[in-house]
């Protein structure tokens, strides 16, 4: 049942849910371990990437649009993330240097 | 051959994966993620998934990593430099990581495919499924999401404006 | 109004005068306290005066104490003419005795007044209650509060380090006893499955019909009974539990004199009066109820001697007296043991009251070397101390000598019992003994050439408040001894009588032969009493005999070493090696625990560092999937 037949040649629907857990623990990875606020929210589209692999992998295999839908959504919902979150970026780069997340640990300023 | 293909395409996003996690430039980190959006793309043609592949190249490796770079240059280059402050948090992090990853893996093992639902595979992921899903079934959260999408602009322009007392 | 109800009002009354002194009476004038403290005994008497007029008699039940299945403890009073004789003896003279200490203890600031007299009240309630309980329950309820009365008073001057040990001391001796009546309790429960006097009585006479060895099983009933008197020695300060009674001096004089001479250390006798029927049958503590209590005469007779302190010497002869009582209740005959007490709480109240004049006067001066010629500063209280200690002596006609005669008559002349004979020795022995002491008490304190050492050049009269009780008992003591006159073997005995509806009647009769040597007796006493000063005791021919006699033959050492210092070092162990780092610990560190998790752990939960809480989202993330995983694993 898991595999699929795709342009005639027979792949298993776990390698793709495989790669998207690896893709996904390389950002969790990145949001743990970088400072640079930009690299952490990069890091978090990826996550969100690697999400939309494993909807869209179990949409064709069961065959069932919802999971293309459900991607298309997940990708609106992380533009406008992204795009908040960048302004928010933007605006504590006015007042100080934010090269380092650690040095915003107090909401002050 | 689409075995191939998918490796190949695989082998491309795990290292641009790793090039987002790696680089100290972001704006390196940006390049990475594009060419890891680019290959994941690929993925979905193979998987008979036409219109979000179309959506992911456009949108999101063009619009929203465009706006990733467009920040980079306002903020300027910055490096990422020293040790940083939390001490443990590497190696923890690599840790628990690591052991979701292995869970993940052994949820893997047990996942139960269901059975294909009866579909017209000529129909599957094309543009007129698509839309036909969004703007029947799924029109309240289209709808939903159109308003977050507003939501998110107003935000950002209200976080973004000129302040008196600065600038 | 009932009887019930006056009998439970004698009871409330004091226990009312110390309820309202302890709450507010302290706070208000010192005119208060004097009209309660004293006038809630006053009280009692004359409710206990109008039960006796009365011809009350009866077991009033008021409620149930404790249920517990087919056990119960009624909260019940006896009304009999044993209790209600005690109950004359306790508010009568007790309240003589609070009476004076309103003059006694004016130097008292205000608060502490008014807790004087709230312990008294407290104290005449507790031994009202011991008087009056029907069942052994409530009976030991009173002495245990009588202890702790005992305990409150003696220590009143709390700031005296002297003190506070005598009122432990006093304590833990008659917790000691305490022990002993609960453990004597229980084993009479055991075996006749009841607390209360009708039913162990009734069951007695049910189990051991006539006397009899209880058909040959009468081993839990001695138990029972050896039991209940280390109660009764230790109450009432005999051998071997007296050493508190000389310490409990510390205590204000009128405490020494409620306590220690007219009602807590009569307890004991009381108690085996009470239990007559038991100690009938018992005739194993029967006997050693007469041999402590002669053994114990003699050898506080010895002790007096040397002692230097007025209150001391009425301390160990307040022992001799008892030890008389206890030879009198342990030989059978019980009245007699019972008007002894009456004329001793008469006589020794009245000692202690007037040597309390003396040392108010003499401003808190106790040593007897010190005093000297009183007689001619203080004549009142000279010639009512005389008279007491006359009466101690037993010289005819104060009461003194009825009683003390009485006893030792009928310990001559029991019949069919030839160690009781010796008994007779020992207490006549005692007699001359006590000739002896209580007249070098009296020539050296009175007469003679007044002291260089004396603290007072001119010793003030006593306030009217405090000669009039010691009058009134001087009175008493004269002519108290007409009531029972059988010691001379002719007369009046209204005390055999009234006591022997319940004790039973006398078993035999003075002979003639125990008539006269109790006159001899008497005769060789008083004249050990006028030649006092020309003897010198034998001891001071012996030093090692004067030092044992000073040190109290050693006993305060023995019981330090044996049992004070080694219990100091298991408490002292308990302290630092148990109750601090394991029981303190567990408090301590509970609590500490708590803390440091809510407090501690929290705070370095909020780093403020956004990496630190995405580490603790993955946490969480890892911790749900390994619960999923181990739930399907275990499914």
């Amino acid at each position: 049942m898991s595999t699929l037949d795709i342009g005639g040649s027979q792949l298993d629907a776990s390698w793709f849910l495989l790669l998207s857990a690896v893709l996904f623990s390389l950002g969790a990875v990145g949001v743990l371990v970088r400072r640079n606020p930009l690299v952490i929210l990069i890091s978090i589209e990826l996550m969100l990437n690697a999400a939309n692999l494993t909807l869209v992998t179990f949409s064709r295999q069961l065959q069932n649009m919802e999971g293309q839908l459900f991607a298309l959504m997940s990708m609106t919902v992380a533009a406008a993330e992204a795009v908040v979150g960048l302004a928010i970026l933007v605006d504590i780069f006015r007042v100080r240097d934010a090269e380092d997340v650690d040095d915003l640990s107090e909401l002050k300023g | 051959m689409a075995i191939a293909v998918f490796f190949v395409a695989a082998a491309v996003a795990l290292i641009g994966g790793i090039g987002v996690v790696s680089f100290h430039q972001p704006i390196r980190s940006v390049l990475s993620l594009v060419l890891v959006m680019l290959a994941l793309s690929v993925i979905f043609l193979l998987l008979s998934a036409q219109f979000v592949f179309a959506v992911q190249i456009i949108v999101y490796a063009g619009a929203v990593m465009v706006l990733f770079l467009f920040v980079i240059t306002l903020l300027g280059p910055a490096r990422e430099l020293g040790r940083g402050r939390l001490r443990y948090q590497g190696w923890l992090s690599a840790l628990f990581v690591l052991v979701m990853l292995g869970l993940m893996w052994t949820l893997l093992q047990g996942v139960q495919y269901r059975q294909p639902d009866k579909t017209d595979m000529s129909f599957f992921g094309t543009v007129q499924s698509i839309g036909v899903g969004l703007f029947t079934t799924y029109l309240y959260p289209f709808e939903l999401t159109s308003i977050l999408l507003l939501v998110a602009a107003i935000g950002a322009i209200y976080l973004s404006r000129k302040r008196i007392d600065d600038l | 109004m009932s009887n019930a109800a006056l009998a439970l009002l004698i009871l409330l009354f004091p226990a009312g005068g110390a309820v309202v002194l302890a709450g507010r009476g302290w706070r208000l004038p010192r005119i208060f306290t004097v009209i309660v403290g004293p006038g809630v005994v006053w009280l009692s008497f004359i409710a206990t005066m109008a039960l006796f007029l009365g011809n009350a008699n009866g077991d009033f039940t008021y409620w149930t104490w404790i249920k517990s299945g087919s056990f119960s403890v009624p909260f019940g009073l006896l009304i009999d003419n044993l209790s209600l004789f005690m109950c004359f003896v306790i508010t009568g003279v007790g309240g003589l005795i609070v009476t004076y200490s309103v003059g006694y203890m004016e130097h008292e600031d205000g608060p502490s007044y008014a807790r004087f007299f709230c312990y008294m009240d407290i104290f005449v309630f507790s031994m009202l209650l011991l008087v009056l309980a029907d069942n052994l329950v409530f009976l030991i309820v009173g002495w245990a509060m009588v202890g702790l009365s005992s305990y409150l008073l003696i220590g009143f001057w709390y700031q005296r380090r002297s003190a506070v040990l005598a009122a432990r001391k006093a304590f833990v001796m008659n917790v000691i006893g305490d022990v002993g009546m609960i453990l004597g309790t229980f084993v009479l429960f055991v075996n006749v499955h009841s607390v209360s006097y009708s039913g162990v009585f009734d069951s007695l006479v049910r189990l051991c019909p006539a006397n009899s060895n209880c058909n040959g099983d009468s081993g839990w009933l001695e138990l029972a009974a050896f039991l209940l008197l280390v109660g009764a020695i230790a109450k009432s300060a005999q051998l071997p539990l007296h050493t508190w009674l000389p310490d409990a001096m510390e205590g204000p004089t009128p405490v020494s004199a409620l306590i220690h001479a007219a009602t807590m250390v009569t307890a004991g006798v009381y108690l085996v009066g009470r239990m007559h029927l038991i100690y009938d049958i018992a005739t194993y503590a029967h006997a050693a109820v007469a041999i402590i209590g002669a053994v114990t005469a003699l050898f506080a007779a010895t002790i007096a001697i040397v002692q230097v302190d007025i209150k001391r010497v009425l301390a160990y002869s307040t022992m001799i007296q008892i030890g008389y009582m206890f030879l009198a209740v342990g030989i059978g005959a019980y009245s007699a043991g019972f008007f002894h007490l009456l004329s001793h709480a008469f006589f020794k109240a009245l000692l202690f009251l007037a040597a309390g004049n003396v040392i108010h006067a003499m401003h808190d001066e106790q040593d007897m070397r010190k005093y000297g010629g009183l007689w001619r500063d203080m004549r009142l209280t000279s010639i009512t101390f005389l008279v007491g200690s006359l009466s101690l002596v037993g010289v005819i006609p104060l009461v003194g000598f009825f009683s003390k005669e009485q006893i030792l008559g009928l310990a001559f002349s029991k019949p069919d019992d030839a160690m009781v004979q010796i008994l007779w020795l020992v207490g006549a022995a005692t007699a001359l003994i006590t000739g002896f002491y209580t007249g070098r008490m009296w020539w050296l304190s009175f007469w003679g050439k007044p002291s260089p050492q004396r603290p007072v050049e001119h010793p003030h009269a006593p306030r009217l408040v405090m000669m009039v009780p010691v009058a009134t008992l001087a009175v008493l003591a004269i002519v108290g001894g007409f009531i029972e006159t059988r010691a001379l073997g002719l007369g009046l005995s209204a005390v055999s009588d009234f006591l022997g509806k319940v004790v039973g009647p006398p078993a035999w009769e003075d002979t003639g032969v125990a008539v006269a040597l109790g006159l001899v007796t008497m005769l060789l006493g008083a004249a050990l009493f006028a030649g006092a000063m020309r003897i010198r005791p034998w001891s001071s021919y012996v030093p090692w005999a004067q030092t044992l006699l000073e040190r109290k033959y050693y006993f305060d050492d023995i019981y330090a070493a044996a049992f004070v210092r080694p219990l100091d070092w298991v408490a002292g162990v308990a302290f630092r090696d148990v109750e601090r780092p394991v029981i303190d610990a567990a408090v301590v560190d509970t609590g500490r625990l708590t803390r440091w998790t809510s407090v501690e752990a929290s705070r370095n939960l909020q780093t403020g560092y956004f990496r630190n809480y995405v580490l603790v989202f993955v946490v969480g993330v890892v911790a749900i999937g390994g619960g999923l995983v181990i739930m399907r694993a275990l499914s």
